[in-house]
This record gives C-alpha cells, sequence and structure tokens, in this order.
C-alpha cells in the first residue's frame, strides 16, 4: 500500500511537470482581458473580409529577432522592436513616412498647418475600428496625447512634445474625427505622430497615469486598431498577430498575410540557422560574419540598408583630463576608424562626425576629412596639450607625472568589445593607455546617467530618431540632466541648438545643421566612429518586402507569400 | 511517509526565504538602477522620478524588501521591474516549460547513464568499456553551450539540408508556428520533436557523470558474495545484473536524482537561451540584468524550494529501492 502511495506520488510530480504551461493571457487580469478578449472575438467574427479572396490572401510569415518586444502600449513601452509593431502591425499612428521619409496619411486623411506655424489640424478617418469594434475617434488621439504629457504616466519620450502648450492647452477636439494641437513653431513638428500610436480611450481611460506601466492591456491583452490584431503571446518566446479583416478598404483593406508571428531567438546562430532551415522568414539584425552564410543559401537574400544607428565613445568632459578639446581630437585622430568600420562591416557602414545619421537630411557627407587616421597630428596634439612621455614607458604624463590613462565602460556586446580592443592598441601608439572594462548594462547605464558621472569614457551606440534634438546631449541647460554626460557647456553649440529646433523649414536649416556639425568637430565631445547598416535576412518565400531606414515592418501589410511557398496549415 | 514529506516542505519554507533576502541584500547593495531600463534621450529627471515612484523605487531598500515580503505572502510576489507584469504570471507563464524540459532530460539521463554504466561494469576493460568510457568523458566535460550549438549544426542545419538525412529537428523553440491551431496528437507530436535537441543536449552532459558512477557502484555490488550465490544457483546471468546486482548499485545513485535536479535548472540556463526555450533559467539571468529584484527573489525562492524538492524526491526513492528505508517511523 505505502509502495503505491509512493509511486503515485512520484507519478504526481512528474505529470505536474508535463502539465501545459499557461499563456499569460490566461491567468494574469482575468477581469480586463477576458472581457476584452471577448469583444474582440465577436467584432472579428463579423468583421468582413475584404478582397481575401485574392491569389496573395493566406499564409503566415515569421519574422525572428533576438529580443522580445516590451509590450503594445505606447505610453509605457518603448523599446524600439516595440515600437515598430505599434506602429506598423497592432496600433496605428496618425500619419506614416514613405520611402522618401515624407509623411504620407494613415489614421489621419489629411491635415492642415496655421500659418503661423502655431496649430496643427488633423482630419481623421472616420472607418477605422479598435479590434473590439469601437470606433476610432479624435478622443482617442487627445487622450493619448494628455496621457504622454502628464508626467505621472513616464511616457518613455516626452521630449516629442515640449513645444507643445501644456496640459489641455495643447489640444482641441474639435468633433469626433477632428483635432487641434498647439504648439511654440518648431523643426520637425509631424514626427511625434509618426512615431507614437494612438491608444484606445475607452479601454484605458480610467486607468491612472501612473498605473498604466503595470497595466495588462499592453503585454496581454493588447487591442489595437491596426492590420494585425493581437492572438496572443509567450514572454520570451513569441507574439501572434492574425490579419484585421475589418482594416479601411481606403488603407489596402486586410493585410495579405493571414497569421504573423514574431519569435525570440537570443542566440544569433541559432536563429542563422532557424532562416537557413526555413523556421524564421526574416532575420532580423543579423551579424556581418553570418551574412555571407545566408546570402550563399538559395532561397535566400541578405538586405543591407543605411540606417539611423550611431556608434561613438562618449567622453567625459568634467574630468581634467579629458576637458581638453586637443586630448579628444587626439583621441579621434589616433584611432582608424575607416579600418575598424571595414572590418567588422565591410562596405555596410559609413563613418560618421557627429550624431547625425547618414540617413538623415542634415547629413554631411563631407564632414570629418580633417579627422582621418593621423597618428603623428595625434601625438602633437597630445605635445600641445601637455602629455608628454615623460619617463619613457611609452604613456604620455602630464607636468604633475599624471599618466594619460582613461577607463572607457562598454557592456557586454561583441562589436563592442573587438572595437575597445582595436583602440586600445591604436591608442597605445600614441602614448594613451587605454582601459576597456565590460560592465552589465543597468550598473553601466547609471554609472553614465546618475549624477556622480562615475566613468571617463562610454562606448554605447544608439538609433537616432528622424527629429534630431541633441539638447539634451549637449546644450549648457541640460548639463545636469541624465544625458550630457560629457558635461558639454558651449555657448556657440546653445545657440545652434535653440534655433534648430525653432526652423521648421528644412533648407533653411540646413547651413544652421552644417555650422553645428563643424561645432561639435571642433569642441569633439566624443569619438563619433560610424553609423552600420541594418542587415536583415529575408526568405524568398516572402514577397514585397521593403526594408529601409523606417524599419522593417513599415511595410507589412503588403508582405505575401504565393500559395505554393505556404507553410503547412 | 506523506507526514514526513509535509514537514520537511514547511520546516525549509523560512530557510528559503532567508536565501532569498541574502539575494535581496545583494541586489541592493549592487550598482545600478533598475529604472534605467526606462530611460530614453529627451527624458527629464522628473520623468525618470515619476517612473521610479510608479515602479515603487523610490521607498528604501527595507521598505521594498518589506512589501516583496507581504506581497509574497499574499502569494503574487508583486510585479516585474522591467515589464510591469505580475510576477506570478511572469513566472506562471515559463515555469511550466523548465520543467517540462528538467523532467525529460533527466529520464534521459538516468535512462542513459544507468545502461550505459550496466554495459560497462558487466563488460569492464573490454574495447567497448573504453568506447563507452570515452564518449562518458567526452560529453561530461563538454560545455554545454557548445554542445547545444554543434547539435543545432548537425541535427538542424546540416541533416536535413546538406546530408539528407531522414530526420530533423527545429533549432530552437518549444512549438511550431500554428502550433495552437493542430490537433491535440499533432500538438504532443510536435512538442516532443522541439524537445528532442534541447532535452538530449542537457540530459548527454548528465549521463556521462551518471555512467561513471553507475559503472563503479555496479563493480562493487557484482563482485558481493550473494551474487556469486545468485549464479551459483544457476539464476540466468540477465536476472543476477538487472535484478540483483542493479538494484542494490542504483541506492547511491538514487542520491543524484536530488544533486542534479537544482543543477538541472541552473544548467538550463544556457540550454534554454541557445534553443530559446522560454523558461526560468533565460528569466532570472535577464531579471538579474536588469535588477529585476521581485522576479529574482521569487525565482530564487522557487528555486530554493527545487532543492528541498529535490533532496526530499532523493529521500523519498531511498525508501522505494531500499525496503530496508523507511519515513516517518519510529
Amino acid at each position: 500500500m505505502k509502495r503505491a502511495v509512493q509511486i503515485s506520488l512520484l507519478a504526481t510530480l512528474l505529470l505536474a511537470a508535463c502539465a501545459e504551461g499557461p499563456e499569460v493571457g490566461d491567468s494574469s487580469a482575468p477581469g480586463f482581458c477576458e472581457g476584452v478578449q471577448a469583444r474582440v472575438d465577436s467584432f472579428m467574427s463579423t468583421a468582413a473580409g475584404g478582397g481575401s479572396e485574392g491569389v496573395r490572401y493566406g499564409g503566415m510569415a515569421v519574422v525572428g529577432a533576438p529580443a522580445d518586444l516590451g509590450g503594445m502600449n505606447a505610453l509605457a513601452h518603448g523599446d524600439a522592436g516595440a515600437v515598430q509593431h505599434q506602429m506598423f502591425v497592432n496600433l496605428m499612428t496618425l500619419v506614416q513616412y514613405d520611402e522618401n521619409l515624407e509623411p504620407v496619411a494613415y489614421l489621419a486623411r489629411s491635415w492642415d498647418v496655421s500659418e503661423d506655424g502655431s496649430e496643427l489640424t488633423f482630419h481623421l478617418r472616420d472607418d477605422v475600428r479598435w479590434h473590439d469594434g469601437v470606433l476610432t475617434t479624435a478622443h482617442d488621439v487627445a487622450f493619448t496625447f494628455l496621457t504622454a504629457v502628464n508626467p505621472r504616466s513616464g511616457f518613455p519620450n516626452p521630449a516629442f512634445f515640449q513645444h507643445y502648450l501644456p496640459g489641455e492647452a495643447g489640444v482641441e477636439v474639435v468633433d469626433s474625427f477632428t483635432v487641434k494641437f498647439r504648439f511654440r513653431p518648431h523643426s520637425e513638428f509631424m514626427d511625434p505622430w509618426r512615431t507614437v500610436a494612438i491608444m484606445p480611450r475607452h479601454l484605458l481611460g480610467s486607468v491612472p497615469p501612473e498605473d498604466l506601466a503595470r497595466h495588462p492591456f499592453g503585454e496581454v491583452c493588447p487591442v489595437g486598431n491596426g492590420p494585425f490584431r493581437f492572438v496572443s503571446r509567450m514572454p520570451g518566446d513569441r507574439w501572434i498577430f492574425a490579419a484585421n479583416p475589418a482594416f479601411p478598404e481606403g488603407l489596402g483593406g486586410r493585410p495579405f498575410l493571414d497569421r504573423y508571428v514574431y519569435r525570440v531567438i537570443p542566440e544569433q546562430t541559432v536563429l542563422l540557422a532557424e532562416l537557413l532551415t526555413g523556421g524564421v522568414d526574416v532575420h532580423v539584425a543579423m551579424f556581418p560574419n553570418h551574412a555571407a552564410r545566408a546570402q550563399a543559401e538559395p532561397g535566400l537574400r541578405v538586405v543591407s540598408f543605411p540606417y539611423r544607428s550611431i556608434f561613438f565613445a562618449g567622453w567625459n568632459g568634467r574630468i581634467p583630463k579629458l576637458s581638453d578639446p586637443r586630448v579628444r581630437r587626439a583621441l579621434t585622430l589616433g584611432v582608424n576608424r575607416r579600418q575598424i568600420m571595414e572590418g567588422i562591416h565591410g562596405p555596410d557602414a559609413v563613418v560618421v562626425n557627429s550624431g547625425v545619421p547618414p540617413v538623415h537630411w542634415a547629413f554631411d557627407p563631407s564632414l570629418g576629412d580633417s579627422l582621418s587616421y593621423d597618428p603623428g597630428q595625434a601625438r602633437t596634439l597630445l605635445d600641445a596639450a601637455g602629455w608628454l612621455d615623460r619617463d619613457g614607458d611609452g604613456i604620455r604624463e602630464n607636468a604633475e607625472g599624471t599618466p594619460l590613462r582613461i577607463e572607457l565602460i562598454l557592456n557586454q556586446n561583441q562589436e563592442r568589445q573587438e572595437v575597445a580592443e582595436i583602440m586600445q592598441v591604436q591608442l597605445k601608439e600614441v602614448g594613451v593607455d587605454l582601459h576597456p572594462r565590460v560592465l552589465e548594462f543597468a550598473t553601466l547605464m547609471d554609472r553614465i546617467t546618475s549624477s556622480r558621472r562615475d566613468f571617463e569614457g562610454v562606448l554605447v551606440s544608439w538609433e537616432a530618431e528622424f527629429r534630431l534634438d541633441e539638447r539634451d546631449l549637449f546644450h549648457s541647460d541640460a548639463v545636469d540632466g541624465l544625458w550630457a554626460f560629457s558635461g558639454t557647456v558651449d555657448p556657440a553649440l546653445d545657440r545652434y541648438l535653440d534655433t534648430l529646433q525653432l526652423i521648421t523649414d528644412r533648407s533653411d536649416a540646413i547651413p544652421v545643421w552644417r555650422a553645428y556639425q563643424n561645432r561639435i568637430m571642433e569642441i569633439h565631445p566624443y569619438m563619433y566612429l560610424y553609423s552600420a547598416y541594418r542587415r536583415d535576412g529575408v526568405s524568398g518565400r516572402l514577397r514585397d518586402v521593403v526594408l529601409d531606414a523606417r524599419g522593417e515592418w513599415a511595410n507589412i501589410r503588403e508582405w505575401w507569400i504565393a500559395s505554393e511557398d505556404r507553410r503547412a496549415p | 511517509m506523506l507526514v514526513y514529506a509535509a514537514r520537511r516542505v514547511l520546516t525549509s519554507v523560512p530557510l528559503v526565504l532567508g536565501v532569498a533576502t541574502i539575494v535581496f541584500l545583494v541586489l541592493a547593495l549592487a550598482p545600478g538602477d533598475p529604472a534605467s531600463v526606462y530611460v530614453r534621450p529627451g527624458m527629464s529627471p522628473e520623468t525618470l522620478e515619476h517612473i521610479r515612484r510608479n515602479l515603487g523605487l523610490d521607498a528604501p531598500a527595507h521598505v521594498q524588501y518589506g512589501r516583496w515580503v507581504l506581497s509574497f505572502f499574499r502569494g503574487d510576489f508583486g510585479y516585474s521591474l522591467a515589464s510591469g507584469m505580475p510576477v506570478r504570471a511572469r513566472i506562471l507563464a515559463v515555469l511550466p516549460n523548465t520543467l517540462i524540459l528538467t523532467s525529460v532530460s533527466l529520464c534521459i539521463a538516468f535512462v542513459t547513464g544507468v545502461l550505459v554504466g550496466v554495459v560497462q561494469a558487466v563488460r569492464q576493460h573490454s574495447f567497448l568499456d573504453s568506447v563507452l568510457s570515452g564518449a562518458s568523458l567526452f560529453f561530461y566535460s563538454m560545455p554545454s553551450f557548445w554542445l547545444a550549438i554543434m547539435m543545432v549544426l548537425v541535427f538542424s542545419v546540416n541533416a536535413g539540408n546538406a546530408w539528407g538525412w531522414p530526420v530533423s529537428f527545429p533549432p530552437s523553440g518549444m512549438a511550431s508556428d500554428g502550433y495552437e491551431l493542430m490537433k491535440a496528437t499533432d500538438q504532443l507530436r510536435d512538442r516532443i520533436h522541439h524537445l528532442v535537441l534541447p532535452a538530449f543536449t542537457l540530459a548527454l552532459v548528465l549521463a556521462g557523470g551518471i555512467a561513471r558512477y553507475v559503472r563503479s557502484s555496479m563493480l562493487e555490488v557484482i563482485r558481493q558474495d550473494y551474487i556469486r550465490t545468485a549464479r551459483a544457483k544457476g539464476l540466468p546471468e540477465w536476472l543476477v545484473v538487472w535484478k540483483h546486482a542493479l538494484r542494490n548499485a542504483l541506492i547511491p545513485v538514487v542520491t543524484l536524482v536530488g544533486v542534479y535536479f537544482p543543477l538541472l535548472l541552473s544548467g538550463t540556463v544556457f540550454i534554454e537561451y541557445v534553443f530559446a526555450w522560454p523558461g526560468m533559467g533565460r528569466l532570472m539571468v535577464e531579471s538579474i540584468l536588469l535588477e529585476d529584484y521581485p522576479v529574482v527573489l521569487a525565482g530564487t525562492f522557487l528555486f530554493g524550494g527545487m532543492v528541498v524538492l529535490g533532496n526530499l524526491l532523493a529521500d523519498l526513492l531511498y525508501g522505494i529501492v531500499d525496503p530496508r528505508i523507511r519515513h516517518g517511523e519510529g
């Protein structure tokens, strides 16, 4: 008898271990999510599938990427992958950019700008419904804006609306499908409305702003109004979306694909293996050394395109040894940036000399010729700054005998580690002792953004926005802000930064942008390295995929798979 | 026995809570700010402060700890700082995945290890013994990360495409796309198909060690007088080996279950990472890197619980394989 109990206990343990895990949506927010899901299912079952009989309709595409998406709440989730899914997949923005990066209508049919440039009025489509059937209206747009500018919400990109009149003075619902914004005239004023997806007021309007980040809407049961509706999600594994049959005919109707799956595959070799074996159709952000392997495979193509990434070493100008611009210029001249870039990325990258990425209209390709690798000039500048090798050990010292030793912090990243090691070797040639130090990300961020500024140099990269605003990096008003880790205070830069924000015409802005970039080169707060192209692997079975600086999902509505190429159901 | 098991589990709760407390202290003393993952260009310090307040990070460390203990007793473990999701939901979503992987791996590892060990003991000093010893040592000493990548390259990338093998396995994930649309039998087949590579990779490393253990244990038992007696009675060799010798040789091996179960949970970190298996190991590593202490503490508590459970399991198995051992009596 006891033996039977023992065996049954063991069997129970094993059975419990083999039980199917619940998806998050099943258990974490029973009240909200169950009600929402029922309404979405009900509406979707009655929605018309306009044009879905054509040969292009059907099939499932799978995109694989190393990182999970934060969530579909545009007011709380600001990571790059999540924002793209909010913009193009599950939700809608007021406008989108076309291939030339010019705004085109999307949720907004059209827009007017007042003569003095202080009012922007959007006229919305009247046929866009949330996936639970409720119409998307101007009240949703106003709700999104008012929540974003409310500091209690912790909206990740408040700088988008820094020129808007505060609170309700900044927005007016003219009628159900017309909304007006008021602001100080400023540059690129349309750009935030390309990025910030509109959120449903009828679902989130009663949620206190400070609770939005914890609300299950974003991660458990998102309800969008975009071309794909949310189906399910397993954290760290995949997001599943299905075609929205009620997507407006005026915007092309329902997307061609029946299903779209976003898969998280953190190991790059395995992600490549999935692409090679047909497990994924698009491999996002491929390693340079994997591209050749994928390119050699029949039925696959590797697409490289200029992107918005900027890779640089930022110096802490508050530290005496790095406060002299001559020293910072010497560091750049002592590093062969082109050689490093070509060694890692081949022709798929561009040397940059400011935070303006090559895809931006203000990028000046002629800039920086005087900063090509020149160790002789680097030595001259260091000599002039008083750093000489006084004891013959190969490392320069100042008059007090302090060696020119710089700690360069970086997070765990293969490319950054390789670049730091090459920089270390090359700078040694000019008498600089560079010490790369790898930290985990949270510690690195804390050291550069906290008021202690407990670092000397940091090797990082980021994705620039289309609407460039470097005030938080280099304006003296922001010198105590999170991102002013270089400690730059320069009246000329302040003037340029103040002016650039208020020029609404690009042709008027270009000369100021050039002057600004030249000034950046003179004071040299960072060693700008390069802007690498984005490199994606794409299966040949997935047709009409357009990949450019807007992102991987810009035209997901038009992706299609021929019936003979579709996965077996 | 059930009373014994319940008593063991209950007395372990303070111990595991103590471990979680130490982990909290370590995280609290570590440099870095969990809110830093939310920092974006253009964000003012005031906005960051609001985010910290929304996450409860503005409170002193002891208050944060007190809140976590309360949430522990409520049973919800609080909210993840990185994702904003309830920790319980976050863990419940991935814990079964890890348990599936580790349980299957443990079964494969023990079955393989015991079989290989017995064969080696019975054929001691033979060519087969040498080959199996070499293989055991090879897998025992291989880093699981490297072995996992090799498994993918051989059994996924090349098996089906380049070498034309009739069978190949998916390189990652725990289900095919469209899994939820499949029939139950197809779902089971699909899950097993996805389990093969991660489970065998995890199991192979362990099986090597178990085989070494079983071999030496069997060699010791096989020289005992009662084995000689059994043979003298004319029992067939297979009965002598599998019934009389193995059962006794397994007693020390059973303790390995308790040792290996928690080891498997930590060992899954690399396997889950390589095979994109959404489990506890990956969640814990990501949460540690993001200083997401509510998730780390809950995970630590669970891992601690697994250690206790593993040891309890070993003790119960003792009772099954050795009739002389009885729990909770006398």
